[in-house]
C-alpha cells in the first residue's frame, strides 16, 4: 500500500505518448452521451499526458446495458479505457436490473455533468409556481416513456407532492410529450435544462406557459439550492414543504437525494474501470481540471453543455455511489408508487 | 426566408456537396440495377451516416433517395426492365421507343421530366413547411392513430398483387414488429431471454434483407442480361423539344405524384401508373400508347421525381413513411438524432431546408451526370449479374456488420433474406411487411395515448372523419384501377408449394399467442389482437387458395372473383434462387472462420469462376478493388471488419480481420 501511495506523488510514469484511450458510450450516435463525449473528447487529448488519440467508441443496444456490459468486460485498467455514463446507465443499477453485469458503483468517475429537470404547465390550468388548481383537477395527464427508467421518479414526485389525478401517458418521450402538452392533451409537462432554454422558454414569454419547479441543485453539503436558470420557481423541497406543511425530512428526504443523485448531479459522468490506479484516475481528474480552465471550453462549454459547472474529484465518486445503490426504504417508496398506478414493473 | 438561404449556402460548402454528390452517385446506380431501388441504397448507407454530421448525412441520405427514379429509365427503356418500382409504367413506351431505335430521345425526355418534376416536389415540400405548424397542432394522438392505421391499410391493399395478401403482409409486419420489449409494461415479448430480441432486429438489417437480397438472388436468377448499350445519341435533342411541348402534361404529372406521394402509405409503388392512367383519360389520340408514344414516357418520370418531395411531407412532420425508403429514411433520422414532429419546422428548421435544397440539387445532379455520361453509364446495364451480385452481398455484409457489430445480425439478414426471397416470388408484399415492421410501436403506443386521452371520443373529431373518408376514397378507387386485370390461374405452376408456404406463416401469429398469453393484459393485448386478425386473413387466403386449385364453383361470384385476382403467383425459379440464397450461407461460414476480409475475397472469385472459368483476371482485380475501397472505408471511419474463428489463433493485422487498435 506504502508503495503505491509513493508512486503517487508524481505522475511522471503516467503517459499515454502514442496510445489511444477508447471511450465507450453505451448509446447511439447523436444522444446526450454521445454529444458529452464528442465536446470533451479534444481536450482529453490535449491535457492528458502524452496527448493520446481518443476514439468515441458506440454501443447502443439493450437500454445501455449492452455497451455497459462490454466495456465491464472488456476495459482494461491502464487508463486506454474510459466509459460514457449517464442517468439510465445509473438507473439500471439503481434499480436492480437482473440483465446488468457492470459493477458501476465501485468505478471511478472522473467528471459528473449536473442538468437539471424543470416542471411546467400550461397558464390556463395553473397560477406561476402553484400547484393549488392542479391538485383540484380529476385527471392530470403526463408523459411516461417507460418505468423501467428515470421516467419513475416523475411517478414518485408527483405521488409525494399530492397530486392525485395524475395519470402517466406510457411511451412517450419528452419531446413527444412536450408535442402533446402544446396541442392541450396532457397538463404536466417537463424538461431537461438545455430544451427549456431552446423550447419552454419562448412558450413563457408568450404566456402560454408558466413554471411550477425545478428539483433544485443540490451542493457537496445536501444544500439545495434554486435552478439559475428559472431562479423565481421552488425546488421540489420548497414545493414539497408548501404542500405538505413540513420540511422533506427522513424517508422522503434520502429518497430525493438518491433520485436527484441519479438524475440531476450525474447526469452525464466519465469514468474510469473499478481497477484503475490511483495515478491513473490523478492523471485524468488533472487533465479534467486543466480542461476547465481552458479558455476554449470556457467559451463553449455553456452552450454545448449546460450551465451547471463540472463535478470533478472525490466527491463524484460519493454521488455515484447514493446514485448506483438505493437503499431499501428509496426502493419502498419507488414500488408503492409504481404498484398505485398499476404498472408490473418494479424495482428490485 | 433568411434560413432557406443560409441552408443553400450551407449546402454549397464544399464537405456538403461532396457527400450529396456521393449519395448521388450511389443512388444512380442502385436506380439502375433493376430491382434495387432507393430502399436497398439507403439501407446500405446508414450503418455508415451515424459517425457523420448530421448535415452531411442527410445530404448524403437525400443524394440516394433522389436520383434513383431518375436513372432508373436506363434499364426501362433499355432492357424493358424496370429499374425500380416507380418506373414500371415508363416502360409501356419507353422500351417500344427504344427498339424503335429512339432510345436516346425517350432517355433525355424521361431526364427532362424527371428533373423538372423532382424540382417541382422540392418547391411544394418548402410551401407546405410553412404551414405545417398548424397541421401537427391538429393532429392529436387520435388523429395520428387514424393517420397509422389508414397508412397501413392504404400500403397493404395497395402494394400486393392481391388486396388480401398485402394487407395481410401489413399485419405479419405489425406482429414481427412487436418482438421486444412491450413499452407499456417493460416484459419481453417473444424474446427467447435473449438480448439481441430483447431490442427487436434493427431496421437496417430488415430492410436489406427484405429487399436487396431478394433482388440480388432474382438478378441472378435471370442470368445473363440482354441489354444493348446505347450507341447513338441521336434524338437527344427531339427528347428535350417533346419535354418542353408538353409542358402542362409535366405540370399536371408533377402536381399528381406530389398529392400522391403525400397520403402517407401510398409512396412510390402506384404514382407512375396513376399518372400514366391520367394521361390516357387526357388524351384524344391514345392509338400510339404501349408502342411508343413519347407522352407515355414523360408523365410517369415527372410523377414518379416528384413523389419525393411530396412524400417527404409526412415523414418529416409525423414520421410516418410514404414507402419503404421512407422507413430507411427515418431509421437514418434516429440515428443521427433528429425526431420528426414540430421539431423539424422550428428548431430543426435549418435541417429541414438542407434537405429540401438537397433534394433539388441532387435532382439536377442526377439529370445532368444521367444525360451527360449516358452512354457511358448505359454500360451498366452491360456488366453481367455474376460479377455484380458477389460484390453486393460484401458490401451488404460489410454494412450489415457494422451496425451493431454484432454476429447475431447476419442471422437476421439472412432469416429476412428468405422471408424477402418467399415474399417476392409467392406474391406478398414486402414494403407493406416493412411498413408494418417499423409502424409497429408506434401503433401500439398510440393506441394507448389515444384510449387514455380521448377513449373512442377520438372517431367523431373532424380532423379524423375526413381522414377516414379520404382513405377510403383513395383505395375504393385505386383497387378498382389495380385489380381489374386478366388473371389467368391456370398459368401458374408451383401451386401447392405456394399453399405450404401459408402454412409456415401460420406459425408466427399462432406461436405469438402462445408465447405472451401468460404475460400482463397491457403487454399482449396488441401482439394478440394483431395475431387473431392476421390469423383470420391467412386462413381466408388459404381457402381462397385451394378453392381455386380445386377450380370450387363458389369463386364465381363478384366479390370472390375480386379476393381470388392474383392469389397465386407466377412464380420465378424458385428452387434457383434458393440455391442462390445458400451459397450466402456459405458466404457466412467463411466469415465465421476467416473473418470478412478475406472470406470476402474468396467468395467473389469462387462465385465469378464458378460462373465463368476465364474470368478470373476480372475476379481478382475486382476483389483487390473492392478490398481497398473497404480498407480506406474503414480505416477512415473507424469501422471494424468481422473478425473470423482464426482471428483467436493467430494475431492478424486490422486490414485482415483483427482488432482495430
Amino acid at each position: 500500500m506504502s508503495l503505491f501511495s509513493f508512486a503517487s506523488i508524481g505522475n511522471a510514469d503516467v503517459n499515454f505518448a502514442g496510445k489511444t484511450v477508447t471511450w465507450v458510450v453505451p448509446f447511439k450516435e447523436g444522444g446526450g452521451t454521445s454529444r458529452f463525449a464528442r465536446f470533451i473528447q479534444p481536450f482529453l487529448k490535449k491535457y492528458l499526458p502524452g496527448n493520446p488519440d481518443v476514439q468515441i467508441m458506440h454501443i447502443p443496444g439493450g437500454g445501455a446495458i449492452k455497451g455497459s456490459n462490454y466495456f465491464e468486460k472488456n476495459a482494461k485498467a491502464d487508463g486506454t479505457f474510459i466509459f460514457g455514463c449517464s442517468t439510465s446507465v445509473i438507473v439500471n443499477v439503481a434499480t436492480g436490473n437482473p440483465l446488468v453485469k457492470y459493477n458501476l458503483s465501485e468505478y471511478r468517475p472522473v467528471v459528473l455533468l449536473p442538468q437539471n429537470t424543470h416542471w411546467f404547465t400550461r397558464s390556463d390550468l395553473a397560477e406561476p409556481h402553484d400547484l393549488s388548481k392542479i391538485k383540484e383537477r380529476k385527471l392530470v395527464l403526463y408523459a411516461l416513456k417507460t418505468p423501467a427508467s428515470a421516467d419513475l421518479f416523475h411517478i414518485w414526485i408527483y405521488e409525494k407532492l399530492g397530486i392525485k389525478g395524475a395519470k402517466p401517458i406510457p411511451g412517450l418521450s419528452s419531446s413527444g410529450g412536450y408535442q402533446a402538452f402544446l396541442r392541450g392533451e396532457i397538463h404536466l409537462s417537463s424538461h431537461g435544462a438545455a430544451n427549456y432554454v431552446k423550447k419552454v422558454k419562448p412558450e413563457i414569454e408568450k404566456g402560454k406557459v408558466v413554471d411550477l419547479m425545478t428539483l433544485g441543485i443540490i451542493g457537496a453539503d445536501g444544500s439545495v439550492s434554486r435552478n439559475p436558470l428559472a431562479p423565481n420557481a421552488p425546488t421540489f423541497p420548497e414545493m414539497y414543504e408548501k404542500v405538505n406543511g413540513k420540511k422533506l425530512e427522513g424517508d422522503d428526504l434520502e429518497a430525493y437525494y438518491a433520485i436527484g443523485a441519479a438524475w440531476s448531479q450525474a447526469s452525464k459522468a466519465m469514468m474510469l474501470p473499478a481497477d484503475a490506479s490511483d495515478e491513473i484516475v490523478k492523471a485524468y481528474r488533472d487533465a479534467a481540471i486543466k480542461m476547465t480552465n481552458d479558455p476554449e471550453f470556457k467559451a463553449k462549454a455553456v452552450k454545448a453543455l449546460g450551465p451547471f459547472p463540472l463535478i470533478i474529484g472525490e466527491e463524484a465518486g460519493e454521488i455515484i455511489k447514493k446514485a448506483a445503490v438505493f437503499s431499501d426504504t428509496t426502493k419502498k417508496q419507488l414500488n408503492a408508487a409504481l404498484k398505485k398506478h398499476k404498472f408490473t414493473y418494479r424495482v428490485q | 426566408m433568411e434560413q432557406l438561404l443560409a441552408a443553400l449556402f450551407q449546402l454549397f460548402e464544399p464537405t456538403h456537396l461532396a457527400f450529396l454528390f456521393a449519395g448521388t452517385l450511389l443512388g444512380l446506380i442502385v436506380g439502375i440495377l433493376p430491382g434495387m431501388g432507393g430502399t436497398s441504397g439507403l439501407a446500405l448507407v446508414l450503418p455508415f451516416v451515424f459517425t457523420m454530421e448530421p448535415s452531411h448525412a442527410l445530404a448524403m441520405m437525400i443524394g440516394v433517395l433522389a436520383p434513383t427514379t431518375t436513372s432508373d429509365t436506363f434499364p426501362a427503356v433499355l432492357m424493358g426492365v424496370p429499374g425500380t418500382a416507380g418506373s414500371q409504367a415508363t416502360v409501356m413506351d419507353g422500351f417500344p421507343l427504344s427498339k424503335k431505335g429512339m432510345a436516346a430521345r425517350a432517355l433525355s425526355a424521361a431526364f427532362s421530366a424527371s428533373l423538372l418534376g423532382g424540382i417541382f416536389g422540392a418547391f411544394i415540400l418548402s410551401i407546405s413547411i410553412y404551414y405545417a405548424i398548424p397541421i401537427i397542432m391538429a393532429f392529436g394522438f387520435g388523429e395520428q392513430f387514424l393517420l397509422v392505421v389508414l397508412a397501413l391499410l392504404m400500403v397493404g391493399a395497395l402494394t400486393g398483387d392481391n388486396l388480401f395478401k398485402g394487407i395481410a403482409s401489413c399485419f405479419l409486419g405489425l406482429i414481427i414488429g412487436s418482438i421486444g420489449t412491450a413499452p407499456i409494461t417493460g416484459d419481453p415479448r417473444y424474446t427467447f431471454d435473449t438480448l439481441y430480441l430483447l431490442e427487436g432486429v434493427p431496421l437496417v438489417v430488415v430492410g436489406l434483407g427484405l429487399f436487396a437480397i431478394p433482388e440480388i438472388v432474382g438478378l441472378l436468377d435471370s442470368k445473363g442480361s440482354i441489354a444493348k448499350s446505347l450507341n447513338s445519341k441521336k434524338g437527344w435533342f427531339t427528347g428535350l423539344k417533346d419535354v418542353v411541348k408538353n409542358w402542362f402534361l409535366v405540370l399536371r404529372c408533377s402536381t399528381l405524384g406530389c398529392l400522391v406521394g403525400a397520403l402517407p402509405g401510398l409512396g412510390g409503388t402506384v404514382v407512375d401508373w396513376i399518372a400514366y392512367s391520367h394521361l390516357k383519360q387526357t388524351t384524344k389520340d391514345t392509338s400510339q400508347f404501349g408502342k411508343g408514344d413519347i407522352r407515355g414516357v414523360i408523365a410517369p418520370e415527372s410523377a414518379n421525381n416528384a413523389k419525393e418531395g411530396g412524400a417527404l411531407i409526412p415523414t418529416l412532420i409525423f414520421g410516418i413513411p410514404g414507402s419503404g425508403n421512407k422507413v430507411l429514411l427515418l431509421g437514418g433520422f434516429v440515428l443521427i438524432g433528429i425526431e420528426p414532429g414540430l421539431d423539424m419546422v422550428t428548431t430543426n428548421l435549418d435541417l429541414t431546408y438542407l434537405m429540401i435544397w438537397s433534394l433539388a440539387i441532387a435532382n439536377i445532379l442526377g439529370a445532368g451526370i444521367c444525360m451527360g455520361f449516358s452512354s457511358q453509364i448505359s454500360k451498366f446495364t452491360l456488366v453481367p449479374y455474376y460479377i455484380l451480385a458477389p460484390v453486393m452481398v460484401c458490401l451488404i455484409f460489410f454494412a450489415t456488420f457494422n451496425i451493431n457489430r454484432d454476429w447475431y445480425d447476419f442471422i437476421g439478414l439472412l432469416s429476412f433474406g428468405i422471408i424477402g426471397i418467399t415474399f417476392k416470388n409467392f406474391g406478398w408484399s414486402r414494403p407493406a411487411l416493412l411498413i408494418g415492421f417499423f409502424l409497429s410501436s408506434k401503433v401500439e403506443l398510440l393506441s394507448y395515448q389515444t384510449q387514455a386521452v380521448y377513449g373512442l371520443s377520438f372517431l367523431s373529431r373532424p380532423v379524423s372523419v375526413v381522414l377516414i373518408i379520404l382513405c377510403l376514397a383513395t383505395i375504393v378507387l385505386l383497387t378498382k384501377q389495380k385489380f381489374d386485370n386478366n388473371y389467368r390461374s391456370d398459368l401458374i405452376k408451383g401451386k401447392l408449394t405456394q399453399i405450404y408456404y401459408i402454412l409456415i406463416l401460420l406459425c408466427l401469429p399462432l406461436s405469438m399467442i402462445w408465447f405472451t398469453s401468460s404475460l400482463d393484459y397491457r403487454a399482449n393485448l396488441f401482439p394478440i389482437s394483431l395475431s387473431i386478425i392476421a390469423l383470420s386473413l391467412l386462413v381466408f387466403i388459404l381457402i381462397v387458395k385451394i378453392a381455386d386449385l380445386k377450380n370450387l364453383p363458389f369463386l364465381n361470384n363478384t366479390l370472390m372473383k375480386f379476393a381470388r385476382s392474383n392469389i397465386f403467383e407466377i412464380s420465378g425459379n424458385f428452387n434457383n434462387q434458393l440455391f442462390y440464397y445458400l451459397s450466402f450461407i456459405g458466404f457466412l461460414l467463411m466469415n465465421f472462420i476467416f473473418g470478412f476480409p478475406i472470406a470476402a475475397a474468396l467468395f467473389i472469385n469462387i462465385f465469378i469462376l464458378f460462373h465463368n472459368r476465364k474470368a478470373y483476371v476480372s475476379s481478382i482485380c475486382i476483389s483487390v478493388a473492392l478490398m481497398v475501397i473497404l480498407w480506406s472505408l474503414s480505416s477512415l471511419l473507424t469501422l471494424q471488419f468481422p473478425n473470423g474463428l482464426i482471428g483467436l489463433f493467430v494475431d492478424l493485422p486490422w486490414w485482415l480481420g483483427g482488432q482495430l487498435n
